[in-house]
């Protein structure tokens, strides 16, 4: 199986399709752990890729960096929908309560507008149109 | 026109791109790589993706990424055309950033204690060797599945449907280790603890609970093997819980203890987060929250459409198969009607022979769209309980949807 993992991302890399090198490289270890499954390996380990999106600069993003990103990605934010200035007051404060994220009021509001300055919208209904979902 | 289905052949593909001599080059990578477009095929389109990449992880087929840490994995539908979703596309999901990335069975131990007469110490060895193995067919379904298609949108995972998957799963009974501890009178709760931490100290722990009842009805399991095989790392290796008819967060991924309890678990997750509106269809008002609410639990009738598959268009007088599954909480579908005009009419699908109860269900049904134009097709299923598939349902979580699935399918 690895031979075979291990050939397909090659080839593609032969082939040169595409655009991402990281992403090959992610591949090639992508399947470690079917490896040692195979070999009666009792320690299973694997290794996590990472897929951070663009973040665009502005006020608020060496907030948002430094206090959300400890515990997740910025992955978190950029599937959502794009949602008013209240959900993400609401979501940022319930990092606060709920998970117990250590944010000052002065960064907490910092990151709100962050979130709403590249992932937000003034009218709650844009919230319901599907097109509004913006991952990217 | 796309055919949809058509699975990417991997060892055919690796054949003949060796045959055509690419092996020679495999020594030098000069150029960049696709993000795996060759491995999973054209049958992906742009409607199922949504702007959304697919991406690799240990163990993983290519998969639609929600976040990369902690992980959040879709499972493409063409991977719902086998009855049993194999487990290097079964879909991921973690709540908080320490998952556990090694594990060793040598030291690997399930501890159960608790108000027990004698509390436990099992290796995986032990659970396979000590205990009677079972098996069953279950669907696993996230809480938030389908939460996308909620309107207004909410926040939380925007899982189209593939946060769920139906696997074979094989393990004992956990009646039987219970029963092995010798639970003492007065208890009522069993707590489940995993191997995950939270990134800080701060963020509570991933705990669920089960009424001691439940954990002893003999169907609730600990799994060791998926489809056959060990669970995948990131599907809660070396052991899960198997909750049949019940939604996934209680499926506690690398169960690393139980404590058995006579008080309701203090938990965020059980106590804040996974609640539902007290009501039969989980069911509120945007503008007026439910005050009460319960704890998440049985699985409501839900079914999908594979066929049409996302984005597909279809010709006028052409003999297609509409193709779904349907499920739900272990009272067994018993019919699935399908709309062509928008639910104006119904008739019957068929249904594919039974699995077992807390499988899903395959159903089919023949159409030729008789014209050009745009047509509303709905599928609705019932179980055996007579529950049956919502016009509207919305509540402030995304969770537990019900409501009749719809798709536009245009006829060229």
């Amino acid at each position: 199986m690895k031979m075979q993992r291990v050939l397909i991302v090659l080839v593609m890399a032969v082939a040169g399709f595409g655009t991402c090198a990281l992403r090959a490289q992610q591949a090639a270890h992508a399947n470690s752990q079917t490896d040692d499954a195979a070999a009666n390996n009792p320690v299973q380990k694997i290794s996590l890729p990472s897929y951070p999106p663009e973040l665009p600069p502005g006020p608020g993003s060496e907030a948002f960096r430094n206090n959300c990103l400890i515990c997740h990605s910025a992955r978190y934010v950029t599937m959502q929908p794009r949602f008013t200035k209240a959900v993400w007051q609401a979501e940022v404060q319930k990092m606060i309560t709920a998970y117990g994220a250590t944010i000052t009021p002065a960064n907490k509001d910092a990151i709100v507008e962050y979130l709403v300055s590249f992932h937000g919208t003034k009218d709650a209904d844009a919230q319901q149109v599907p097109g509004a979902t913006a991952p990217k | 026109m796309m055919d949809w289905p058509t699975r990417f052949d991997r060892r055919h593909f690796v054949g003949t791109l060796a045959g055509m001599g690419a092996f020679a080059a495999l020594g030098s990578i000069t150029k960049p790589v696709a993000a795996f477009a060759m491995d999973h095929g054209p049958e992906l389109t742009a409607a199922e993706m949504q702007g959304r990449e697919l991406v690799r992880f240990p163990g993983k087929v290519p998969m639609i990424l929600l976040t990369d840490r902690p992980p959040q994995l879709e499972t493409p539908l063409q991977y719902f055309f086998s009855d049993l979703t194999p487990n290097d596309a079964f879909f991921v999901r973690w709540h908080l950033s320490g998952i556990p990335t090694t594990v060793d069975l040598r030291t690997f131990r399930l501890e159960v204690s608790g108000l027990v007469q004698k509390p436990l110490s099992l290796s995986l060895d032990d659970l396979k060797s000590k205990f009677e193995p079972v098996s069953v067919v279950a669907v696993s379904q996230c809480a938030g599945n389908s939460r996308s298609f909620f309107r207004p949108m909410v926040p939380g995972g925007q899982w189209t449907h593939g946060a769920m998957g139906n696997a074979q799963w094989k393990g004992v009974r956990l009646k039987d280790v219970l029963d092995a501890a010798g639970v003492r009178a007065g208890a009522t709760e069993v707590y489940l603890h995993r191997l995950d931490v939270p990134p800080v100290q701060a963020t509570p722990p991933f705990e669920k609970s089960l009424s001691l009842d439940h954990a002893r009805d003999g169907e609730v399991m600990i799994a060791y093997e998926m489809n056959g095989d060990p669970l995948p790392m990131l599907n809660g290796f070396p052991i899960r819980l198997v909750v049949p008819g019940w939604y996934a967060t209680y499926w506690v991924k690398s169960l690393s203890s139980i404590t058995v309890a006579d008080q309701p678990l203090k938990s965020f997750w059980m106590q804040k987060a996974y609640r539902i509106p007290n009501n039969a269809t989980a069911n509120e008002d945007p503008s007026h929250l439910s005050q009460d609410t319960v704890p998440i639990n049985r699985m409501a009738v839900h079914s999908i459409f594979l066929r049409p598959g996302p984005g597909e268009k279809l010709l006028a007088g052409r003999s297609y198969q509409l193709e779904g599954l349907a499920m739900d909480g272990g009272s067994e579908i018993r019919r699935v009607e399908v709309s062509k005009d928008g639910g104006q009419s119904w008739t019957d699908a068929n249904l594919d022979p039974e699995i077992g109860k807390y499988s899903w269900r395959r159903w089919r049904a023949d159409w030729t769209p008789p014209a050009r134009g745009n047509y509303h097709l709905m599928a609705r299923a019932t179980n055996a309980a007579g529950e049956a598939q919502l016009t509207s349902q919305w509540n402030r979580s995304g969770y537990q949807r019900s409501v009749i699935e719809q798709y536009d399918a245009v006829v060229l």
